[in-house]
């Protein structure tokens, strides 16, 4: 997913969230601070935080160190496997000089101290990494610093590793520093900002592997999620989810039969002055598999809302319609130029149609979240991507202020984008103010994926031309789809050309870095999706599919000049105009694409002799945000059988460019996830709306990659001193073309819709190659 | 089927309903007073504890949750609902006041102590091969055990099934009893198997199926049956199992509740193994398996499982060209975790499903049930599972039906799956 | 009521015979490392041993573990060290997690029956288990792994009652 409203609206996460200051203050105070609230640390047992020992010195917000020495880093992100807080905890380790075995991490509850919370987008290190580095580094001097006094040396003869402050033979450790209470040390913020940072080859945890610190606890059943989360007297909730997602209202509910049911309690008809669950019934009873077995027999009668009668067809074909009208939809600020002039004159075009379809989350956890009031405070125990999202929703629900609710931090079974909409967080609280109990809601499986914000079908549409030459002078990029951030988070959109709103993550990846003279890139908002169900953010969002349409293309542009696809594309990744890049994170531009592009093509083999039926695709990236660019290509390696359409991957080769790599095994982990999402997306996952609800929705009809589906993977990284970007979703955007322009060099084929079925294949093989 | 059967009734007491009346009385047997437990040897209970279980009197005379031998189990057959009695040593409401004779007479005849005819439910067509010393040794085991007072339930019976005097036209029809008769072709082994089967432990009354009035057919013993449900499958040769039920598969079978080229035992076959038989010394189950692999052939074809469990063995791996195939995926997902074997051969506590008797049968009933319903720790290969994936949809439980016959056997595909699934799951998960 | 053994401790509970284990384990005996994710047996995540075989907890009905020895994750090995948990450790195989109790508890089965596991056997009796952040390749390497352990004369309860938490 990319950044939220990136250009100064409003949310800059940098200056947001502030440098090394407690709270609102210009100038950071060191000294002994008071408790923060520790909420969760994934490898205590059962996650409960070790309290710390003696004094303690709390530099920043952001970590602490007590009298052993221990440092108890921050973390703002929820931890969903992508190992954030290992990696938060080596930046700030890095320049604190810290001993990492003497490094733990704390996941926080909501406070407004924290500044926004939100997890995705892959831009956790991205952003983290000046902050906590610099913070690190404060750390380290006012250590350094009394540690100088009471070596009696001077701070110049000093230095720290591990842990601990050295002047000539002798030390003292930072336990030793913080016990003797010796530290006083205030910096300005502009002071903080010209802090170094170490040189790259200085680093002594950054770029080395080191054991993820949520890892052990994931392997004993001793690691706490959500719906583990328990308080004494609490009941269990099961929803009777209503008929449509928006504007259900309830008839009637009848709980007779559920009555004999043993443990059920009763049922509550949701008043949601937030508007989050309208037409919900919650089902209580005191154990979770009496209220299953009560919700399946209870008979609710609803009035649907809009979409009851919508099908998957109804809305690509609303969308295709859409795009046929050149007035709707947002032109993104893409350097302009005349497309449709230059298209007119062009000597040959080419235009291209491709679709997706509907994808569920299948976080393996189901939606959960326990609410209760205490002490007249509300608390919602649950995993969340997006805390500061829900808290206002959540206050409009329950009808009391943002400061009496709290977010408790549990770890994630899968976010993959779901946990960013905290919808669910909205009904066990209803449920628990409604009945005075605490009340731990728990859906089934099939009851997430009806309620899932699921990633929505798209419809998009390419053209492009070329001069007589072979050269390209003009490209559209046109595409419809569900907008997840005008449903969700409408103030937090980007503007467009003419100051028009647009959605970010329902197009980004359209605004490629190729040279292709005129281009155009429409994001159009589909409203029948919109009002059928609500969008989602889904692992690599937008690019998921604007990739798939955008690289497809680009090989179907090549064969239409009869070019090679990669050196095509090489051709267009020339660096030149709006292409360059630019500090801080984009540094080298389309010339870094064209390098990964270049690596992964040698590595995969490009242009050998393949046996019959085989074939190599390639597809580049460069991830998800034009200022946050994570260059990355990938080679599918396909084999097809034309009797029966089946694909089978026999190796995916990617080549990730991501700046610096703060954790290269918690990297290489969310590449090969990545790769595999997007295997899963090409092949296997895709479900279908049918009368307004999505029509799979358990894993007997919805068939993600399993372990037998896993192919070879090869994943390598360009060694990189440049900043470190995101590398959570950006590989997953790159396998679904691949594989696409793989099937076309292996039999002649072109797909144009994922999933690719074999159905679809036999089609393909059966109409001719186009 | 009970209609015909009715009029049939009806045209045998249209005959003569008095000479009918006279042939039908028995008389009653002198009640006693109950023989004190001292007055039996202890060897001699010993003995006929083992062969109560080899007769299954406690899963028949027992209710679920009730005492032991209280009765009060319910049979479902195709004429009604019968009760089991209480055959604990209680006076009134038991057969404490039995004499030997009186118990004798029972077994063999199936009138009880008081002159009234017992319906077959009871197997006195089989038990009638008794020995003398066995049904003493019965006797003295069951007037052993602790008398408790349960007065009959009442047999839910239409009119006129259920006068009991009727009974007697069954028997003129269909009950001729013959003790036990060694074939001295045969071997001392098979001879015993024979008398196991044949008598105490009523192998036919599951295994053969019966007429309309509920008689089994000796033209077509052991053919299989349907049952409680199930299916209890051919004993002959006619039995589908790829692989041949050889002297070793039915000893294992038979012993353990497992054998390595067939499955488990399940549904009422489950307390048959680890009830009734698990008392028996392991010479009566090389009896059995000696008489059941002879009458299967099994024995015969011993040569034939080599080859067959290879080619079972093939049809296990997991097919790079299957990744779409949804009933394949299904299959893979669900069901490979456990029953999935390698080429070094199958693991009897990871049922090969190519080998499977249930995949095998002509009938999917015994497959659906144990999908639908799995297998408990008490059943099947004890002190393990298999869980019962009721919550999938008739559909998909059909697909991986249809699935494993299309992938693992040759045989012609099962019609209808999908209502077949429908139908057992409305039948229910039916008695422990 | 049902009686059974978790983790070695004998345990009598009194729920509807139809109450998934599963949720006796979670709820009732309070072990929550075994997860809910699918409810119908098709991800793998509620994995238990039911004398000694993987087994899927949520649609295993209580009655059927009557008088049977059930293990959890958390009983797999008294130390946490079954050779399985170590090599997921040394891999760095979970991310989210939410799906590895059952995924070690069906390798440690898995070892059982094949001691020296072929990819084949290693993609057949895994894919029941679902891993949603897909760490299918190192699932792979650390069941190889561990498999090498055992082959070394690594035994896991031995293994455990050296390093045995006080």
């Amino acid at each position: 997913m990319t950044r939220l409203a990136p250009r100064g609206e409003g949310f800059d996460p940098l200056s947001r969230r502030g440098f090394l200051v407690a709270s609102a203050g210009a100038v950071a105070t060191f000294g002994f601070a008071r408790a923060i609230e520790a909420a969760m640390d994934p490898a205590a047992p059962h996650g409960v935080p070790a309290t710390a020992s003696g004094p303690r010195f709390d530099p920043t917000l952001w970590f602490s160190i007590d009298s052993d020495g221990m440092v108890t880093v921050n973390i703002i992100r929820a931890e969903m496997g992508q190992h954030v807080s290992s990696a938060m905890a080596q930046i700030v380790a890095e320049e604190l000089e810290a001993d990492w075995d003497k490094v733990r991490i704390t996941h926080v509850d909501t406070d407004p101290k924290w500044g926004l919370m939100v997890t995705g987008g892959s831009w956790s290190v991205w952003q983290t990494f000046p902050i906590f580095s610099r913070a690190g580094a404060a750390g380290r001097m006012a250590l350094i610093e009394a540690g100088a006094k009471l070596l009696g040396a001077s701070p110049a003869a000093c230095s720290a590793r591990k842990g601990a402050v050295a002047a000539g033979g002798r030390s003292i450790t930072y336990g030793e520093i913080v016990r003797r209470g010796a530290l006083s040390r205030q910096y300005s913020a502009d002071d903080l900002a010209k802090l170094p940072i170490k040189p790259v080859d200085q680093r002594n945890l950054i770029g080395k592997p080191v054991a993820a610190l949520d890892i052990a606890a994931k392997t004993t059943g001793a690691a706490i999620y959500g719906i583990d989360a328990k308080v004494p007297g609490m009941v269990y909730a099961r929803p009777k989810l209503p008929p449509t997602r928006n504007g259900s209202k309830v008839v009637s509910v009848d709980d007779s039969a559920a009555r004999k049911v043993k443990g059920y309690l009763r049922c509550i008809t949701l008043d949601d002055p937030s508007d989050t669950v309208p037409g919900w019934v919650m089902v209580i009873a005191e154990s979770y598999p009496a209220a299953i077995r009560a919700a399946d027999l209870v008979k609710v009668s609803w009035t649907a809302g809009p979409g009851a009668a919508t099908s998957e067809k109804d809305i690509q074909d609303h969308a295709a319609g859409l795009i046929a009208k050149p007035e709707v939809g947002v032109l993104l600020n893409t350097g302009g130029g005349d497309t449709a002039a230059a298209l007119k004159a062009a000597h040959t075009t080419v235009e291209r149609t491709y679709t997706t379809s509907t994808v569920l989350h299948f976080q393996l956890e189901p939606l959960n979240a326990l609410a209760f009031e205490k002490d007249g405070v509300f608390e919602i125990h649950t995993g969340n991507q997006w805390q500061s999202l829900i808290m206002p929703t959540l206050a409009k629900a329950l009808g009391r202020p943002e400061s009496g609710i709290v977010m408790r931090t549990y770890l994630l079974g899968g976010g993959f984008g779901r946990r960013l909409n905290g919808d669910y967080a909205v009904p066990a609280a209803l449920a628990a103010k409604a009945l005075g109990r605490p009340v731990q809601m728990i859906l089934t499986r099939a009851d997430d994926a009806r309620f899932d914000s699921v990633r929505s079908p798209s419809v998009q549409t390419l053209r492009m031309g070329f001069d007589a030459a072979g050269k390209v002078t003009a490209m559209e990029h046109h595409a419809a789809a569900g907008w997840p951030t005008l449903v969700m988070a409408p103030g937090f959109m980007p503007k467009g050309q003419g100051g028009a709103p647009y959605d970010p993550f329902a197009i980004s990846g359209a605004d490629h870095w190729y040279e292709v003279g005129a281009q155009k890139v429409r994001a159009i908002s589909n409203d029948l999706a919109n009002s059928t169900f609500r969008p989602g953010w889904l692992r690599s969002v937008g690019p998921g599919w604007t990739n798939w349409a955008l690289e497809s293309f680009m090989d179907e542009a090549a064969r239409r000049l009869s070019l090679d696809p990669v050196a095509f594309r090489l051709k267009l990744l020339n660096g030149a105009g709006r292409n360059a890049g630019s500090a801080p994170s984009a540094v080298g531009g389309a010339l870094r694409q064209a390098e990964v592009v270049r690596r992964a093509a040698n590595r995969a083999g490009w242009g050998q002799a393949l046996p019959k039926d085989t074939g190599l695709g390639l597809a580049t990236s460069f991830g998800q945000e034009r200022d946050m660019p994570t260059w990355v290509a990938c080679v599918a390696r396909v084999r097809v059988d034309r009797a029966t359409g089946v694909v089978t991957v026999e190796k995916l080769t990617n080549v990730t460019d991501a700046g610096a790599i703060i954790d290269p095994d918690g990297a290489r982990a969310q590449t090969e996830g990545a790769t595999l999402w997007g295997l899963s997306m090409t092949l296997h996952e895709g479900t279908a709306f049918e009368n307004g609800q999505v029509k799979d929705t358990n894993l007997d009809t919805y068939m993600p990659l399993r372990i037998a589906d896993t192919p070879d993977l090869d994943i390598s990284f360009v060694d990189s001193t440049e900043p470190p970007v995101g590398l959570g979703e950006p590989a997953t955007t790159v396998v679904a073309p691949a594989i696409g322009n793989a099937i076309f060099a292996a039999v002649g084929a072109r797909l144009r819709h994922i999933p690719i079925t074999p159905e679809a294949v036999r089609a393909a093989l059966a109409g001719g190659a186009s | 089927m009970i209609k015909r059967g009715a009029l049939i009734l009806v045209a045998v007491l249209a005959v003569g309903l008095a000479g009918f009346a006279a042939f039908a009385w028995r008389p009653a047997i002198a009640r006693i007073a109950p023989p004190a437990a001292s007055s039996f040897s202890p060897q001699l209970v010993a003995q006929g504890e083992i062969l109560a279980g080899a007769g299954y009197c406690a899963t028949c005379h027992t209710a679920k949750g009730g005492k032991p031998f209280a009765g009060g189990y319910p049979m479902q057959t195709s004429f009604g609902t019968i009760y089991s009695s209480n055959i604990t040593p209680d006076p009134e409401t038991g057969v404490g006041a039995w004499s030997q004779a009186a118990f004798a007479r029972a077994m063999r005849q199936g009138v009880a102590q008081n002159g009234s005819h017992l319906f077959p439910a009871f197997p006195y067509d089989h038990f009638n091969k008794l020995t003398d010393a066995d049904i003493a040794a019965l006797y003295a085991f069951i007037m052993t055990r602790p008398p408790v007072s349960a007065p009959p339930v009442r047999n839910r019976l239409p009119f006129p099934l259920n006068i009991r005097a009727l009974q007697a036209g069954w028997k003129l029809l269909f009950f001729h009893p013959q003790p036990f008769a060694p074939n001295p072709a045969r071997g001392a082994e098979w001879n015993r198997g024979a008398y196991l089967a044949e008598g105490l432990s009523h192998c036919g009354a599951c295994h053969t199926p019966r007429n309309a009035l509920g008689a089994e057919r000796k033209d077509k013993a052991y053919a299989g049956a349907p049952i409680d449900n199930w299916v209890a499958p051919p004993l002959t040769r006619a039995n589908p199992s790829p692989a041949p039920w050889t002297e070793d598969e039915l000893f294992a079978y038979l012993r353990s509740g497992v054998a390595r080229y067939h499955g488990v035992s399940a549904g009422p076959m489950a307390p048959v193994v680890h009830a009734g038989l698990s008392k028996l010394p392991d010479s009566d189950i090389h009896a059995l398996a000696t008489y059941f692999g002879e009458i299967g052939g099994g024995q015969a074809r011993e040569a034939d499982t080599g080859p067959v469990v290879e080619k079972a063995l093939a049809a296990d791996r997991l097919g790079t060209g299957l990744q779409y195939d949804a009933p394949a995926r299904l299959y893979a997902a669900a069901c490979a975790s456990c029953h999935y074997n390698n080429a070094k051969g199958p693991n009897p506590l990871r049922p090969d499903l190519a080998l499977n008797s249930a995949v095998n049968l002509d009938d999917p009933t015994n497959l659906i049930r144990v999908t639908l319903y799995g297998l408990d720790a008490k059943s099947g290969a004890p002190g393990i599972v298999m869980p019962g994936f009721a919550r999938f949809s008739d559909a998909d439980v059909a697909r991986i039906a249809a699935y494993l016959r299309a992938t693992r056997t040759t045989k012609a595909p099962w019609p209808d799956l999908e209502k077949k699934v429908a139908a057992i799951r409305a039948q229910g998960k039916g008695k422990e | 009521m049902t009686s059974f053994t978790i983790n070695g401790r004998a345990v009598s509970v009194d729920v509807d015979d139809d109450t998934p284990l599963l949720w006796v384990i979670r709820d009732e005996i309070g072990l929550t490392g075994s997860k809910f994710g699918c409810g119908i047996g098709l991800c793998g995540a509620c994995t238990v041993h039911v004398g000694g075989r993987a087994t899927r907890s949520c649609v295993t009905p209580v009655s059927a573990v009557d008088g049977a020895q059930v293990t959890t994750i958390e009983g797999l090995d008294p130390a946490d060290e079954h050779p399985v948990q170590q090599a997921w450790r040394a891999l760095q195989v979970p991310q989210c997690g939410y799906c590895q109790s059952g995924q070690i508890m069906q390798a440690a089965a898995l070892l059982k029956d094949f001691p020296s596991p072929t990819d084949e056997d290693i993609d057949a009796v895994m894919t029941g288990n679902l891993c949603r952040c897909m760490t299918y390749v190192r699932i792979r390497a650390a069941v190889k792994q561990a498999a090498q352990a055992l082959a070394n004369g690594a035994i896991p309860n031995l293994t455990a009652a050296k390093g045995a938490k006080a």
